[in-house]
């Protein structure tokens, strides 16, 4: 048991410093999930990966087990990944198809909507309290799932606000990834990457609206890259790997002017109308698609919105100008999942999702010039808070520097840490909120 | 018949010296000479999936061609760079060297090998293994890499970390 009562935690969190059992303690990590990713809206996957009747993708909402699977009616239902039986998951697949769920132990067999179809030898429980009709013999589904755009949420709190009041104005980036299609969706293109960081899933979290960070963890990759074209003939062209890497060395002018906007339950985006995708060269044929599709005023408007990473907190982060998004899933306190997926534009020449592809590749990737120094920071925060030296993580950059805008948003320079202290203000308000279960 | 010069084509000592030559620069860390093993047009590809057939149109954990190879080996060991404070120490075993039955560039041939790597890196060590196959095309300068392909068994699992060096 914990030993954590909920004035502990208060004294945890202040706006202007964080203390670091919320990253190093096991006890802390077991509540959030008890707390945090039990009750908060989590990213499941995206409907275009189960697109027939039957299909089924699996993972996990914290540390349940869960499949989301399509419904003969059409729909999209999230299933524990549980027989009702002994417990046994019921498919150890990430991915497949199927007419129903048959458990490999003792044969009990499902509908894809999670009833029990059968079990073996039935005769053997006449007399018991079993039936097959009892809903306490079926596969549970989870207490509540939605999706946005084709984004699969689901929520284990029954109590939880309904999606879109959860997703807020961070629903705006999804839009936009699916608006930047000319056929107004996309669609999962590929296995994702994944990629295991030795550090707290809120290392990384946080780090996606950290705009301290990049011209110093990202600065030796631009530097190897403009070392290059320097020794090339005058007049070579910048092929397109540049465009993406030279960014991350912008100037913090340049990170404060694309601005960071906190959002209400700990979500944030960073940039609006620029950002470090907004100079990429245009491919040919996609606008001629987008404005055969909407016309040229709502084609600029779409356009326009040009966010670095939105935050969906705790466990989705997304780029709408690059269509990729990155998946964040705890493990344990110091281990955790990031898997980076890419979403291809339908309509789009297929040269949109060539570039989606080329920019994970150069960022994400766990053999890139640039995510295995994002996953040293990390590591090295995890090694270095267990220093007795010292027990705060300072978050006071650009604090008094912040402008309500209404709606419980706030905006503030890009490089401050107003994300974070947003994120955290959630983490807080997730683990103390009273429960009703 | 393809083009392709099957009576130059080199024995398979010739070929195995010049696969260890290239593991022996990786061993090494040492990318500029390995970087010279490759043609111009020359790409190095890890899928993420054992049957992955597009690197452009489906994410790979690398697929470099001769600009980020340019980048990559002069940003390697860069020391501030925070994944670059630690020696990258690796050991490789290749065998079962053998030509493929079919596929390979049209002036050249496409050789199929199977791995062992050791990786040592910031106090661990992983152990990688897979498949190599080799597309090598003969030139003025001798025997060069036009694509390899690195076919991790665990491409795809839940397990990869950082990887800092080319396998």
């Amino acid at each position: 048991m914990t030993h954590y009562n909920k004035e502990q935690i208060r004294n945890l969190v202040h706006d202007d410093r964080i203390h670091r059992d919320v990253y190093v303690d096991p006890d802390i990590f077991d509540l959030e999930m008890e707390r945090i990713w039990s009750r908060a809206w989590i990213f499941v996957g995206h409907d275009s990966q189960v697109p027939q009747a039957g299909d089924f993708y699996t993972t996990m909402i914290g540390r349940e087990p869960v499949i989301m699977v399509r419904q003969t009616n059409g729909d999209v239902k999230v299933l524990h990944n549980r027989c009702a039986h002994k417990g046994a998951k019921l498919t150890g697949k990430i991915q497949g198809s199927c007419k129903g769920f048959r458990c490999p132990y003792h044969g009990w067999t499902y509908k894809l909507d999670g009833r029990l179809a059968g079990v073996p030898a039935r005769k053997g429980y006449d007399g018991s309290a079993f039936d097959i009709k009892d809903p306490d013999f079926a596969m549970r589904e989870v207490a509540q799932s939605d999706s946005y755009r084709g984004f699969v949420f689901a929520t284990l709190d029954a109590n939880a606000p309904p999606l879109p009041a959860y997703l807020d104005d961070a629903a705006s980036t999804l839009d936009n990834i699916a608006d930047r299609a000319p056929d107004g969706e996309v669609e999962v293109a590929g296995p994702p990457l994944r990629y295991l960081h030795d550090c707290n899933w809120k290392m990384f979290i946080e780090n996606l609206n950290d705009a301290m960070h990049p011209m110093v963890a990202h600065g030796t990759v631009g530097n190897a890259a403009r070392r290059f074209v320097a020794e090339q003939p005058e007049g070579t062209e910048y092929p397109g790997e540049a465009e993406i890497i030279f960014p991350f060395g912008s100037s913090y002018e340049f990170f404060d002017k694309m601005g960071i906007t906190a959002l209400p339950n700990g979500h944030a985006y960073m940039g609006g109308e620029m950002s470090i995708h907004s100079d990429y060269s245009d491919v040919s044929g996609y606008m001629e698609a987008m404005i055969e599709s909407y016309g040229e005023e709502k084609t600029k408007k779409i356009l326009s919105q040009n966010r670095h990473n939105t935050i969906f907190y705790p466990s989705f982060t997304a780029k709408d100008a690059v269509q990729a998004v990155r998946i964040c899933r705890p493990i344990a306190v110091d281990k955790t999942m990031v898997e980076s997926w890419h979403f291809r534009l339908k309509g789009a020449p297929e040269q949109m999702l060539k570039r989606t592809i080329l920019y994970s590749r150069l960022i994400n990737s766990n053999a890139s010039m640039v995510g295995p120094d994002d996953w040293d920071c990390y590591t090295r925060i995890q090694e270095g808070l267990l220093s007795d030296a010292k027990v705060w993580l300072d978050s006071q950059r650009g604090l008094g520097h912040e402008d309500d805008v209404g709606g419980g948003r706030r905006k503030s320079f890009g490089t401050s840490d107003l994300s974070y202290r947003n994120q955290m203000k959630a983490w807080l308000d997730y683990m103390t909120a009273e429960t009703t279960s | 018949m393809s083009a392709r010069p099957e009576n130059a084509a080199p024995d398979l000592a010739t070929i195995e010296e010049f696969l260890c030559r290239e593991a022996d620069y990786l061993d090494a860390a040492d990318l500029d000479s390995w970087f010279e093993l490759y043609t111009e047009d020359g790409t190095y590809w890890m899928p993420v999936s054992p049957d992955q057939t597009n690197p452009e149109t489906e994410i790979s954990i690398f697929y470099d061609d001769r600009l980020l190879m340019e980048i990559r080996r002069r940003n390697f060991g860069d020391p501030l760079a925070a994944s670059m404070e630690y020696p990258v120490r690796c050991s490789h075993l290749i065998g079962n060297i053998r030509y493929a039955p079919d596929g390979g560039p049209a002036d050249g041939w496409r050789v199929l090998s199977n791995f062992q790597a050791a990786i040592h890196y910031r106090g661990k060590t992983t152990f990688y293994a897979g498949k190599y196959s080799h597309d090598l095309v003969q030139t003025g300068g001798g025997l060069k890499i036009r694509h390899k392909r690195v076919d991790l068994i665990n491409c795809d699992s839940f397990e990869l970390g950082s990887i800092m060096i080319y396998l």
